[in-house]
Formats: C-alpha cells, structure tokens, sequence
C-alpha cells in the first residue's frame, strides 16, 4: 500500500467515525470544565465588575502582574490541581484508546458507545502495560540517545567562534529529537494497533511486532506518520492565520473566535484517529 | 613580562602622544569650571596568548576638599576575580535568585597586582600598601580596595602625583570583564582611586555583586598595545595608531577629558564603522522648537551637537548595522533634547564581542549593546539595550551618582528615560519569545508591549522586599535589587511625572541633570530640584515610595446606582396630623410618581472608595474620581485618601455606569488598577473573551497530555 493511499483510507475511516471524536471532545472539554474552573473565577472576580475588562489582553502585562501579585503564593496548588486533573486525564485516555483503535479497526463496523467503551475496556490493562513499557523508550531516547548526542556535540559548541555554530548544532539535535520522537510514537501506535488487529495478548509480543513491522518499511511508515504530521501544522498555522481575524472588536469577534478555537480541537481531535486509522490501514495491508 | 615589548610600545606612544599635543589641546571638550582634579596617563599591552595587562600609570590626584588627607584608597577590581574570598565571589555564590557570577574554572581567575608604587619623586609606597576592608570586617578576604599611606598629607588644593605599575591576568567572562578566544572586553581594569568626600574620606567600596561603580570625573590619555591585526574600541577619542613591525603590536592612543572611568575592547575578527549624528540633519527645526517651548529655554539652548559615532560589530552581525545606528541616533537626538546636549565628540558602540558576557554595559562614551543571530524584526533588540546602554552615559555618565550607595539613581532614571525613547522613537515592542536562537513571535503572535507595563509589574511585586534607596548589596536578592533600582524607580519616576504634568516634569529632569552634570548628585538633590520646579513639597512622595515598602493600592469598593424612592414609608406628622405610609401607599405614590406628565425621576448613587494599600498620599495630593452615568455624563471628584476609606454621594437625574479612581492613570504605582473602576451591571466582553481563550489554552493542555496516552 502506498503511503498516500493509507493516509486516504485513513481520513476515510476516520470521516466515518464521528462519534470517536466526539467521545474525545466531551471529555476534552469536562476536564478543561474541571481545571478552568479556579482560573475562571479569579478572572469573573478580579476583571468582572472592573472597566479593565473592557480592554484588556489576552496576554496582559499589567493584569498579569496584578494576578501574580494577589495569587502567586497559590499558583503552586493551583498547578499541582491541574496536574492531579492531568493525570487523571491520562489514564482515562488510555482506557479510551481501546476504543479509538478497537472502532477504527472495525472498518464498516458502528461507532456506537457500547461497542467503544468494550474495547475500551477489552484492551485497557494491555495498553496501560503498553504506556508503562513506552515510557522505557522515552527514556532510552531522551535520556539515553540525546544525551549522548548532547555531549558529542558539546565540545564542538563550548570551541566555537562564533555564535552559528551553536545555533546550528542546537537546531539539528532538536530535529533529531523530534524524528526520534516521531519514531517512539510511532512504535507505540503500531503496537497499539498489533494488539487489536492481532488479538494479541502480549504487550512484548506486540511491541516486537511493532518493531518488526517497522523495520521492514520503515521508511514508508515513516512518510505516512511526517505526512500526518505535516497535515496537522497546516491546520494549526490556518487555525493561526485565521484567528487572528477575530481580534477585531465586537460580540460576534468574540462568538467566531470562540467557535473556531473549538473547531481547532476538533481537527486536532480528528487527526489523532486520522494518525491511528492511517497507520492501522497500512499495518492491515501487510499482515505479519 | 615582555619588557621589550612593553617598553618600545611606551616610548612609541609618548612620541605619538607628544607630537599630538598641541592636537589634543585644542580638541577637547572646555573643562567644567575648577576642572577634575583627577588626570590619568595609562600605559596598558595586552599579553593576547598569556591573557594578561601589563601597565603603567601616572595618576594626578588634587584635593578638592578642606580636609588634610593622609592616604588614598585605590579600587582594585579584578580582585573580586581572584578567588572565592572575594566579597564579589561570596555574594554571588550566596545569591538565591540569579546566580550571575559563579566562580571561575580552574585557570580562569582573574586578578591585579600593583607591583610599584611611587610618588613623582621617587619615594616607594609599595611597602605601605594594604588592602583595607571598608565595607566591615565580615568582607575579610577581599582584595578589592587597596590603601597607601601617603609620606605627606596633601593639603586642601594640593596635588599628589602616583606612578604605578600593575600587571593583571585577564579573567575568563566574570561581571562582563574577560575574554574568550582572542576577544576581550576590558572593564574596571586598573587601579582607580575613590571619591574623596569632605568630612567623610574615601568613598570607596569594595565590588559588590550587585553594585555597579563610582569615581571622580578624570582627564585620560590611554596607550594600548595589542597584538598587530586586532581592532581596538575604547572610551574617549581615537589620537593616534602606530605599528611596531619588530615586535608586531599595534599601539592605540585614546584621549577624553571629564570623565570617570575608561574601558575598551580588542578583537581580530572585528568591524569598525563609523558614521555621523549630524544635528541639523536628524532633528527638525519643529522639534527643536517644541522642546524649547516645553522646557522654556531659547532655541539656542536646546541644539545639539554632531557626534562621532563608532560601532565595533562581528561581522556575523553585520546585516544589523545600520539598525544599530538608528537606535543609537534616537537616543543621541531625545536624550539631547531632553535632558541637554552630549558632551562629547564621540560615542563608542561596542557589539559584546562573543562568550566574553561584556553585553549591556555602560561605560564613559562607550557601552556595550547586545544582539544575536536573526534577531525579530517585532522586538526591539538591540534597540533596547542601545538606547539604555547609551542613557547611562547621562545617567551614571554625566549626573554621575554613587552607584554602590545609589543606584537607582542611574538604572531608575535610565530605565525610565529608555522606555520614553522607545517608546516615542517606536512604539510598542513585541515580547521576546526565542526558542533555541529562533525567534517565534511571528508565530506566536506575541503582544507588543511598552516598557512601562514590564515595569509596573516588576514593581509591583517587588515592593515587599526592600525600598528602592537601599545600598546595592544590601538588596534581599539579586531579583528585588534589579526590579527596585531599575523598574519600581522607574515607576515611581513614571508616576510623578503623571502627577506633575508634562511641562513641569520635563524641567525637572532637564534642569536636574543640567546642574548636576559633572556632579555626583544624591536622592536630596533630586528632591530639591523637584519640589523648586514643582512648587509642591514631594517628600512625602519619596519617603512613601522610595523609602517604603508599603503598597500603594486605591480602589472603588462599591459602586450602587438606584432610584430615589417618590415616597418612603413610615410614620410621619404633617399639617397636624399623623399619617402613616404604607407599603401600598408608597407603592401607589411611585406608580404615581411614573405617570406624572413631565415628572422627573433621581437616582441616588453611592461610590465607596478604599484605600486598600498602606501608603497614604501626602502633601497636597489627591485621588481624581470620575463618575459616568448613561446619559454619558461625567462628574468627577477629590479624594485626599487618608482615611481607609469614603463615601461619596450622587443625585442625578440618571442612573450611573461606572466608577473610577484615577481615571488618568496617574498613579503606576498601583498596585491593583483592576479595582480602581467598577461597573454597576455587566460583564465585559473582553472579560468573556479573555475566558474562551484561557479555557482554548487549558483545552490545548489535555489534548496535549491525551495525545500522549
């Protein structure tokens, strides 16, 4: 299968299941609901009745200080809530994941929430050991490989004479991480999807699947994963360009801006099972 | 030491220098009246291999006071670089906020030995040289400030007349002094003699991590030899240049006259560029008339100069030449006419060569600015740090305060007058958002910003720390040091320039630096020039602001508008009777009241004003109150703000929208201007968009951790 006709199937399957995203979406926006809640009322409370919310600025300098000054000293229980919320977050995503890829798996088959919230189920202690074996990879990568990278390069940039140099070798190793970044993910994914496609019920076994399937188109797994990506920051650079339309003044500003920052999520939301329905049609049509 | 060297390189110089004299007569700037009673003559060769200075100086020291002086105290700075008993290493290695200046590494200590010391006539002082501890005994170890005793007190008007000769190991990047490869930034390099102070002695301080310096205005001849090839950028004007071919240096003579300190830098690979500011060219006869009328002084009292401008770049930075330029014309024009003309015949504009962490320093006609690779075209950098570094030579340069016992003084004022200049020079600047040397505000769309805004939150924050008027190493971290001296004076300066009104306060300023230039003007004097100008005793306002460490926070507590009811209800005696009110009947009068044809209804609004911060206006001051009602009506009111807190009263025939205190935006210093308004209904919509955009971000955040599931 060719890495343009993945990606086609892909966003096929993926138009036909809109129900995945919109599970993603209302839990998306609960825990946001959740985490927002103390942020949102300081703002109510703080700018509500003030003539400072008239103008002021999505990024406010003089607001800002104002707020570090009364709720500095509650920024830190502030940030450990949200980060309680954002684990939670996490594991909830995990047992989703079944779902996603279990109903994207299922070509023709429904969407409907019993059957996601089975294969959420089906597959949700395999992919908390998938999570907890990629975290060795994680390590692997960025402690391991960038650091290693990091200190081949470090004598080159500590005998620089200019400043190009390190610019230049600080750029490559981001660009190395993020490939290497890239690679993780995708091993991850594909192994993800072993488990479903085949039934699997190894994680090891799965994750060598993985990586055999790799290792033997590499390359084009690769281009269908850079080709997604490429997808997903043209659409963030449009969201961008556009958004800044609705710096203009006015009620219906506010409302537009507010209804394309949800569509954002959306895309944003559709991509990740354009990501899994993609690279599952390419698993799916070379059969280990 | 390479004595050949050294010595072939001073008779060189002395002949350039003695060939140029009557030159150098008749090019310097009139002294001011007396003169300095400080001159210095300094022999310097860099050793480019061994990183060392090998000097000579002949210091002319001429008491100035009616005391008899026994000794001198001489600055010995690179000391602070010689090892970890410094004051300098052990304040630094203390700091808790911004750690600026860990110790060097093995090999890079930095250090000056004054091998001799004579007097003209011969007489050896070396023996009686010590170093003294003036900033107390718990600075044991330092090195930094060296005392010699002198054979014969000098008498008031009397001059001493030194010879010395030092030799220093240059250190590696330390408090932007060092060198890395084969560039170098020299700065506070030879031994500099203390400010005499009548009454007092020697103000002369150890170096401080946090404190900048403090010297007599001098007249300088400075010989520099470097290795052939290099390119040389140093304070004052460029006299001469001559080869050695035997011996393969390059000796560099530098003269200026009233200033008081000398730094230079030396470089192979360096550009050196010159261009002109030309008055009649780069300010209009319509500005120079618009700042006479506002300072009220003839138009031939605000012309400018032309100035020499010289810039020393990498040539990786080359492309932002002419950017540099600009800035440092826009600040020779608005600092001119502001605050009075530069002085000098040149100014000195050095790109931090790279490594040596020499950016963003000021030095008498030379600083050093600061810019990178693929700078944004939104931000202003290195426009910044041109214009601030440039202002210190008014700041620091000129009015040359103490800087270790005042430094906001300079970084207060400076900060100050940097943001008005880039303010009106540019306008807004984006805020720096650099992610591995690559600028993304493009992307990002970071907003621009003044510089006042920075400031305010700085200084808002910042007051619980310490006052503004602290010694600078008496500072509770490095981080309340910075955001006192710098932003928070900033801010106050700010203020009373709102609360003065435009006119009085740009002659205040200009009439401030004007007496004081060539002076080592304090905190009392600037108060004296304030409330001459002003009319209004401002103590208050320094004691409050400067002195203090209280917030300064007025708000509107409430704000309610109502109908003024048509009947109240009650038991009332009327024409000899008594009547009771009921509820129905009031409500039946105000039904009545309604139809009434052409009847008129009032409203009752009630303001309560709070002062929620410690600070309390002083003097004459007061609290502007601005009431808007629907009609859109205003009505404004006074508050003296003493007491915590007032209420005022309205009756107006419509209901009212809001309150505000200080509708003007006078007092910066605020600490909460979100509670200086209230509306009586509403939420804004901003309010609701500032919302959608935060829950956008929080939403990000979860699809973020999500995608990683």
């Amino acid at each position: 299968m060719s890495v343009l006709t993945a990606i086609a199937k892909g966003v096929g399957t993926a138009f036909r299941k809109p129900r995945i995203v919109a599970v993603l979406y209302v839990l998306n926006v609960l825990f946001t609901v959740a985490a927002a809640v103390p942020l949102l009322l300081i703002v109510q409370q703080e700018l509500g009745p003030s003539l400072v919310g008239s103008n002021v600025r999505p990024m406010d300098a003089m607001w800002i200080g104002e707020a570090v000054l009364k709720y500095g000293e509650a920024l830190m229980p502030l940030l450990g809530g949200v980060l309680v919320v954002g684990v939670l977050c996490l594991v909830l995503n995990i047992f989703l994941n079944g779902g996603v890829v279990g109903r994207l798996l299922d070509r023709e088959g429904a969407s409907k929430l019993e059957p996601f919230f089975a294969d959420s189920g089906r597959y949700f202690w395999r992919y908390v050991r998938i999570f907890l074996l990629s975290l060795v990879f994680w390590v692997l990568t960025f402690g391991l490989v960038l650091n290693l990278l990091s200190a081949l390069i470090r004598p080159l940039m500590e005998n620089a004479w200019t400043e190009w140099l390190p610019l230049i070798l600080s750029n490559l190793h981001l660009l190395i991480a993020l490939l290497l970044l890239s690679i993780v993910r995708m091993i991850v994914d594909y192994a993800r999807i072993a488990v479903v496609s085949d039934g699997e019920r190894s994680v090891l076994r799965a994750l060598r699947h993985a990586v055999r399937f790799l290792g033997a188109r590499f390359f084009r797994a690769w281009a269908i994963y850079l080709l997604l990506v490429v997808l997903t920051l043209a659409g963030t650079i449009v969201f961008y360009v556009v958004f800044g339309r609705f710096a203009a003044p006015g009620v219906a500003g506010v409302v537009a801006g507010l209804v394309w920052t949800q569509l954002y999520v959306l895309f944003r939301l559709w991509m990740r099972t354009v990501f899994v329905a993609a690279q599952a049609e390419y698993y799916r049509a070379h059969p280990y | 030491m390479n004595v050949r060297i050294f010595a072939s390189a001073i008779v060189g110089a002395s002949l350039v220098l003695l060939a140029a004299a009557p030159f150098l007569a008749a090019q310097e700037p009139p002294a001011t009246p007396g003169g300095p009673g400080l001159r210095y003559e300094i022999w310097v060769e860099l050793d480019a291999a061994g990183k060392m200075l090998l000097g000579k100086e002949e210091i002319v020291w001429t008491n100035p006071t009616r005391d008899v002086v026994p000794d001198m105290l001489l600055h010995l700075y690179w000391n602070a670089f010689k090892n970890e008993d410094s004051v300098f290493l052990r304040e630094s290695l203390a700091e808790t906020m911004f750690r600026t200046g860990d110790a060097p590494d093995d090999g890079e200590w930095g250090w000056i030995d004054i091998t001799d010391i004579r007097l003209a006539d011969g007489s050896d002082l070396k023996p009686g040289l010590q170093f003294v501890l003036p900033d107390g005994p718990e600075t044991a170890g330092d090195e930094t400030v060296a005392r010699i005793l002198l054979p014969t007190p000098v008498q008031p008007g009397e001059s001493v007349h030194l010879r010395l000769e030092f030799r220093s190991k240059v250190p590696r990047t330390v408090a932007r002094s060092g060198y890395y490869k084969d560039s170098f930034f020299i700065g506070q390099w030879f031994p500099k003699p203390g400010v005499y102070e009548e009454g007092k002695g020697w103000n002369c301080h150890a170096y401080h991590m946090n404190s900048e310096f403090f010297a007599d205005f001098a007249d300088f001849v400075v010989h520099i030899t470097v290795p052939k090839g290099f390119v040389v950028g140093s304070s004052g004007k460029l006299v001469s240049r001559s080869d050695d071919e035997s011996v393969k240096t390059t000796t560099w003579t530098f003269s200026q006259a009233m200033v008081h300190d000398f730094a230079w830098m030396a470089d192979p690979r360096y550009l050196r560029i010159e261009r002109d500011f030309i008055a009649d060219r780069d300010v209009t006869a319509q500005e120079y008339q618009e700042t006479a009328d506002l300072l009220g002084l003839p138009l031939e009292e605000v012309r400018l100069p032309n100035v020499k401008m010289i810039l020393l770049i990498a040539p990786e930075h080359k492309g932002q030449i002419e950017r540099h330029f600009k800035a440092l014309r826009m600040a020779l024009k608005y600092y001119g006419l502001w605050y009075g003309p530069y002085p000098y015949e040149t100014v000195t504009m050095v790109d931090p060569p790279f490594r040596t962490g020499s950016g963003g320093m000021e030095y008498p006609t030379l600083f050093t600015a600061g810019t990178r690779l693929l700078p944004s075209k939104n931000q202003l950098s290195p426009e910044g740090v041109i214009i601030h570094e440039f202002g210190h030579g008014y700041w620091y340069g000129l009015a040359a305060n103490n800087e270790f016992e005042a430094a906001w003084l300079d970084e207060g004022f400076n900060t100050y007058s940097t943001g008005q200049v880039l303010a009106k020079a540019y306008g807004p600047g984006a805020v720096s958002f650099v992610f591995k040397g690559l600028s993304l505000d493009w992307f990002l769309r970071v907003p621009k910003i003044f510089d006042f805004e920075t400031d305010r939150v700085a200084a808002i924050n910042t007051v619980r720390y310490d006052p503004v008027t602290a010694w600078s190493w008496k500072f509770y971290n490095r981080g309340s040091y910075g955001a006192n001296v710098y932003m928070r004076a900033a801010t106050v300066l700010r203020t009373l320039e709102g609360y003065l009104g435009e006119t009085a306060w740009a002659r205040i300023m200009r009439t401030y630096h004007m007496r004081f230039r060539f002076k080592h003007p304090t905190k009392a004097d600037f108060l004296g020039v304030v409330n001459e100008i002003s009319g209004q005793d401002m103590t208050w306002l320094f004691g409050e602001l400067l002195e203090g460490t209280e917030t300064f926070d007025y708000g509107v507590g409430a704000v309610s508008s109502a109908e003024v009811p048509a009947a109240r209800r009650g038991v009332y005696d009327r024409n000899g009777a008594r009547e009771e009110v009921t509820r129905k009947k009031a409500e039946e009068l105000e039904a009545a009241a309604d139809k009434a044809p052409g009847a008129a209804r009032s409203y009752r609004t009630t303001v309560v004003l709070r002062r929620y911060g410690e600070v309390q206006l002083g003097g004459d001051a007061k609290v502007q109150v601005l009431v808007r009602f629907k009609d859109g009506s205003t009505e404004t009111r006074a508050w003296d703000g003493q007491a915590r807190w007032a209420r005022l009263e309205f009756i107006t025939p419509v209901k009212a929208e809001s309150a505000q205190i200080d509708p003007q935006g006078i007092w910066l210093v605020d600490a909460n201007l979100a509670n200086n308004s209230r509306t009586v209904d509403g939420l804004k919509r901003n309010v609701i968009k500032l919302m959608s955009q935060a829950l956008f971000t929080v939403q990000l955040f979860f699809h973020f951790v999500g995608s990683w599931s």
